[in-house]
C-alpha cells in the first residue's frame, strides 16, 4: 500500500478553535485553555483511505493578525485547506470569506477547501445559520461540516471527506511504490507481446 | 509612525513569549515520538521551553548596516540569548562580505569564531549526550561557534545608501553546514519580506523539533515545510549513510537532505584540482594554509572542503572559513615574529595578500572559467604572489611526500569532458580522499590496537593494567609488512609522511581520542571482571575496615561508569549495584545506614 503525504493547513480567525480541531483529530483530546498558536504548529496523522495511506501533514496556523502575512508559507503546496469559523461569531464567518478569496487568488490551483463551523455545541449563542454557511460552501464547491472539537463531532469526518476529494495519483507523477509496480508490470506485458 | 509600529511588535513579542512558556508544557512535541530523542526513559519530557531550540542553535541574529554605527546586531532571537560584546563584534564583522566586491543579490556563507571564555551552560550535560554517538567530525564544537549567514544586498532607492544590506545569521555549535544553509534558504527570504513575526514563528518551530540525536531519521517542520534528515553516527560505515528519498514529493511539502554536512568537494576544488593530493597532505599535516577567494561564499566552502578532505580523521587545529582583519585573532595569526600557526584561514580582503605574504602555502581562487583550468597544472612559486591580481593556483614550495596519482586526475578530467554531473564527480573525489585517508590511518589503528594489554592481564583485584606507550620507531617497523602499500597503490615517501604526521596536531588529537577510548575499554573490562568475582566469599576473609573500603571503591567505579558511559556489557552495572547492596547488608546496622546514603547529590 502506498503512502501519500498530504499537506493540510488550517486557516481562520483567532479563537475559532483551529488548534482544538487538530488536537482532537490527532490526539483525541480537548483542552479548554489552549494557548494562542505562535506562527503555526505542526502535527501529523496517518489514516487509511482505500488503497492508500494518507499521512496528513497538518499546519495549524496562528489566527492572530500579526502572523497573517505568514499564511502563504502554509497554504503553499497544500492539498487541502480547512477554513474554520465560529458559529457563535458572525465576524469569523466574514473572515472566512476573505480566506476563500485569498486562496482563490494565491493558493494552489487544485486545493481542496473544507469549511468547518466550529463550536456547534453552543447552539444557544449561534450567530451564523447553518443553511447560510452550507449555501455559501456549495457555491464555492467546498466541503462543509459543522464541528465541535469539544464534543468530538464531525472532526474525523472532515478529514475523511478531504481524503475522498483528493484526486487519485496519476501515473505520470509517479515515484510511489504502489504505482511503480503496476507500471513495471505493464512494461513487462508489453515486452512479452513484442517477443 | 514607523517607530511606533515596531514598538508595538516588540511588546506583542514579549507577550507571546510569556504565553509560549505555558504552551510548551501542555502540548506534546510535534512529530511522532519514534523520531524523537533517545526514547527509552530519557528525560525528554523534562525539557523546558527553549531547551530543544538550544540543542540546535545558540541564537539567531539579524545584522544590518547603520550609516553612523556601521555594522550592528539589530536583533537577537530568542531575546534572552546571551552573547558577550566581543562575540557580538565578531558576529557583526563576519556576517558581511569584507570588501564591496559585487555580492549583489543573495549570498550564503559560513564563519567560525572563538567562544568567550568561562561560559557555562546548564544544558551542557544534556547536549553532550547526543555527541556520544556522533562521528568525531560532527561533534559539537567545544570552544567555537559557527555562524551560518544569509546575506542580502539589493538596490533600494528609498534608503540613504541606495542599497538594502542585511544578514540573517544562525549561531550554533553544530558543524552541520549543509543543513543550516538549507534551513536558512527557507527562513531568510521569508524573514526579509515579513520581518519579526517570521523569526518568532521559525524559533517556535525549532523549539518543537526532536533533539539532534545521531542515527535517527528526524522530521523537522519549519515554515510550512518538513525537512527530513539523518545525523550520521560513529558506527556508520564511512562513505555510506546517505539518506535517499524513497518517494518523489513536492518541495513545498517536504524536503529530504541527503547530507547534513558534506560540501561539494569537486566544485570547491575545481579551480585547483590538479593539486588535490598535495592539498590533502597539507591538511593532514596541519600546515598553515590560507585560501584567498573573491567572496566569503567561496572562501568558506573551500576551507570546509579542505577540512573535510581528511575525514574520517578530524582536523584538530583551528580553521576559519571566513576570516577578516577585524577578527579578534587577527594579530595572533598574522604576526611575523613567530612561524605561521597550524590553521586554515579563508580570506577575501586583498589586504591579506600582503599581510600573509610570508605564509608557506597559499591557495588563490579567482573567478575561474573552465578554459583557464588546464593552465593551472604547475605549482606556483611563492615569490610570484606579490600583487593583488596574481593568478589563481596553489603557491607553495612544498614537495609532496607521495607520488602524484594521475589516475584520479584523468578520471575527473574525463568527467569534465563528458559533462558528468557534478554530484557524480563529487562522489568520485570524496571516495578517493576516503580511501587515501583510510590507507594512511589503518596501519596506525593496527599499531595502536596492539598497545592494549592482553585480556588475561586484567585482574579484578589489581588496578586495570596500563596501555603500552606509543613508540615511534616500533610503529615505523610495522610499516614494512603492514603499511599503506596493502591498501593503496600510491608510491612515495610514506615513512616521511608518517614522521611528519606524528608531529602534527591532527595526530595528537587522534591519538588522545583513541587513548581515551582504550582506557575506557580497559576500565570496562576491569569492571566486568569484578562483577564475575564472588565478593561475599572475599569479604569474609577481610576486616570490616577493608570491606567498607571495598564498598566505597565499588561505588566510585559505578559512578564513573555511569558518568563516562563506559562500554560495559548489558546488565553489568545492575549486577555491580546488587553486589554493593548485598555487601552492605552483611555489615553491622550502623554502617549500613551510612553506606546506603545515595551517592549522588
Amino acid at each position: 500500500m502506498s503512502l501519500r503525504e498530504l499537506k493540510v493547513c488550517l486557516l481562520g480567525d483567532t479563537g475559532v478553535g483551529k488548534s482544538s480541531i487538530v488536537c482532537r483529530f490527532v490526539e483525541d483530546n480537548f483542552d479548554p485553555n489552549i494557548n494562542p498558536t505562535i506562527g503555526a504548529s505542526f502535527m501529523t496523522k496517518t489514516v487509511q483511505y482505500q488503497n492508500e495511506h494518507h499521512k496528513f501533514l497538518i499546519w495549524d496556523t496562528a489566527g492572530q493578525e500579526r502572523f497573517r502575512a505568514l499564511a502563504p508559507m502554509y497554504y503553499r503546496g497544500s492539498a487541502a485547506a480547512i477554513i474554520v469559523y465560529d458559529i457563535t461569531k458572525e465576524e469569523s464567518f466574514l473572515t472566512l470569506k476573505n480566506w476563500v478569496k485569498e486562496l482563490h487568488q494565491h493558493g494552489p490551483p487544485n486545493i481542496v477547501v473544507a469549511i468547518a463551523g466550529n463550536k456547534c455545541d453552543l447552539t444557544d449563542s449561534r450567530e451564523v445559520p447553518e443553511k447560510d454557511a452550507k449555501d455559501y460552501a456549495d457555491s464555492i464547491h467546498a466541503i462543509f461540516v459543522e464541528t465541535s472539537a469539544k464534543n468530538a463531532i464531525n472532526i474525523n469526518e472532515i478529514f475523511t471527506e478531504i481524503s475522498q476529494k483528493i484526486p487519485l495519483l496519476v501515473t505520470s507523477d509517479s515515484g510511489l511504490k504502489g504505482l511503480k509496480l503496476r507500471r513495471d508490470q505493464s512494461d513487462l506485458t508489453r515486452e512479452r507481446a513484442c517477443c | 509612525m514607523a517607530s511606533q509600529g515596531s514598538e508595538e511588535i516588540a511588546e506583542q513579542t514579549e507577550e507571546a513569549e510569556a504565553t509560549h512558556d505555558g504552551d510548551c508544557l501542555s502540548i506534546s512535541p510535534a512529530e511522532e515520538m519514534p523520531a524523537d530523542g533517545p526514547g527509552d526513559g530519557e528525560p525528554e519530557q523534562l525539557l523546558l521551553p527553549w531547551d530543544r531550540f538550544s540543542a540546535w542553535l545558540h541564537c539567531i541574529c539579524v545584522v544590518g548596516f547603520d550609516l553612523e554605527l556601521g555594522q550592528a546586531v539589530e536583533v537577537i532571537y530568542p531575546h534572552h540569548s546571551k552573547l558577550t560584546e566581543k562575540e557580538k563584534m565578531s558576529i557583526c564583522y563576519l556576517s558581511f562580505p569584507d570588501s564591496n566586491s559585487g555580492c549583489l543579490g543573495d549570498t550564503q556563507f559560513c564563519f567560525r569564531f572563538r567562544q568567550a571564555a568561562g561560559r557555562k551552560s546548564s544544558l551542557g550535560c544534556f547536549l553532550d549526550h547526543f555527541d556520544r554517538d556522533a562521528p568525531v567530525c560532527l561533534k559539537r564544537d567545544q570552544g567555537h561557534f559557527y555562524g551560518y549567514v544569509y546575506f542580502r544586498q539589493v538596490r533600494d532607492k528609498t534608503l540613504k545608501r541606495g542599497y538594502f544590506q542585511k544578514s540573517l545569521v544562525l549561531i550554533s555549535k553544530l558543524p552541520y553546514v549543509t543543513f543550516f544553509h538549507s534551513l536558512l534558504k527557507l527562513i531568510a527570504p521569508e524573514y526579509f519580506e515579513k520581518q519579526e513575526p517570521c523569526l518568532e514563528a521559525a524559533c517556535n518551530d525549532i523549539d518543537r523539533w526532536p533533539t539532534p540525536y545521531p542515527g535517527k531519521i528526524l522530521s523537522l517542520p519549519i515554515m510550512g515545510v518538513v525537512m527530513k534528515l539523518r545525523i550520521p553516527t560513529c558506527y556508520d560505515k564511512p562513505g555510506t549513510s546517505q539518506l535517499v528519498q524513497s518517494t518523489s514529493s513536492d518541495s513545498l511539502v517536504s524536503v529530504v537532505l541527503p547530507t547534513i554536512h558534506e560540501v561539494d568537494l569537486f566544485r570547491c576544488f575545481y579551480p585547483v584540482f590538479f593539486h588535490i593530493q598535495m592539498l590533502w597532505e597539507l591538511v593532514l599535516l596541519g600546515e598553515a594554509l590560507v585560501v584567498m577567494a573573491p567572496s566569503p561564499a567561496e572562501s568558506s566552502d573551500t576551507v570546509l572542503a579542505l577540512v573535510s578532505c581528511i575525514a574520517p580523521l578530524r582536523y584538530c587545529s583551528d580553521f576559519r572559513p571566513y576570516f577578516t582583519i577585524h577578527d579578534s585573532e587577527f594579530k595572533e595569526y598574522t604576526t611575523r615574529t613567530q612561524a605561521p600557526p597550524s590553521v586554515i584561514l579563508g580570506v577575501t580582503n586583498p589586504f591579506f595578500a600582503k599581510t600573509l605574504q610570508h605564509w608557506p602555502h597559499i591557495i588563490r581562487i579567482g573567478d575561474m572559467k573552465q578554459t583557464e583550468m588546464a593552465k593551472q597544472m604547475k605549482v606556483k612559486k611563492l615569490k610570484n604572489l606579490k600583487t593583488l591580481d596574481s593568478k589563481p593556483g596553489v603557491y607553495t614550495a612544498y614537495k609532496p611526500f607521495l607520488n602524484k596519482d594521475d589516475d584520479i586526475i584523468k578520471q575527473l578530467q574525463k568527467g569534465v569532458q563528458q559533462k558528468r554531473p557534478s554530484e557524480a564527480q563529487n562522489a568520485i573525489l570524496r571516495r578517493y580522499f576516503l580511501e587515501l585517508t583510510q590507507s594512511f590511518i589503518i596501519p596506525l589503528e593496527r599499531y595502536v590496537a596492539s598497545l592494549m594489554p592482553l585480556q588475561k592481564s586484567i585482574s579484578a583485584w589489581k588496578s586495570p593494567p596500563h596501555l603500552k606507550p606509543f613508540v615511534q620507531e616500533e610503529f615505523m617497523k610495522t610499516l614494512e609488512k603492514a603499511g599503506p602499500q596493502l591498501t593503496s597503490r600510491l608510491k612515495g615517501d610514506w615513512i616521511g609522511l608518517y614522521r611528519q604526521f606524528l608531529k602534527s596536531p591532527n595526530f595528537d588529537g587522534w591519538f588522545r581520542n583513541r587513548r581515551k577510548e582504550m582506557i575506557q575499554k580497559l576500565e570496562a573490562l576491569h569492571l566486568e571482571a569484578l562483577c564475575e568475582e564472588d565478593l561475599q566469599q572475599r569479604i569474609q576473609k577481610h576486616t570490616e575496615v577493608e570491606t567498607v573500603d571495598l564498598v566505597l571503591k565499588l561505588k566510585d567505579k559505578l559512578t564513573q561508569a555511569e558518568r563516562e558511559k563506559l562500554p560495559v556489557g548489558a546488565g553489568t552495572l545492575a549486577k555491580l549495584q546488587t553486589h554493593i547492596d548485598s555487601i552492605i547488608l552483611s555489615l553491622p546496622e550502623d554502617l549500613q545506614g551510612i553506606l546506603h546514603k545515595p551517592a549522588t547529590p
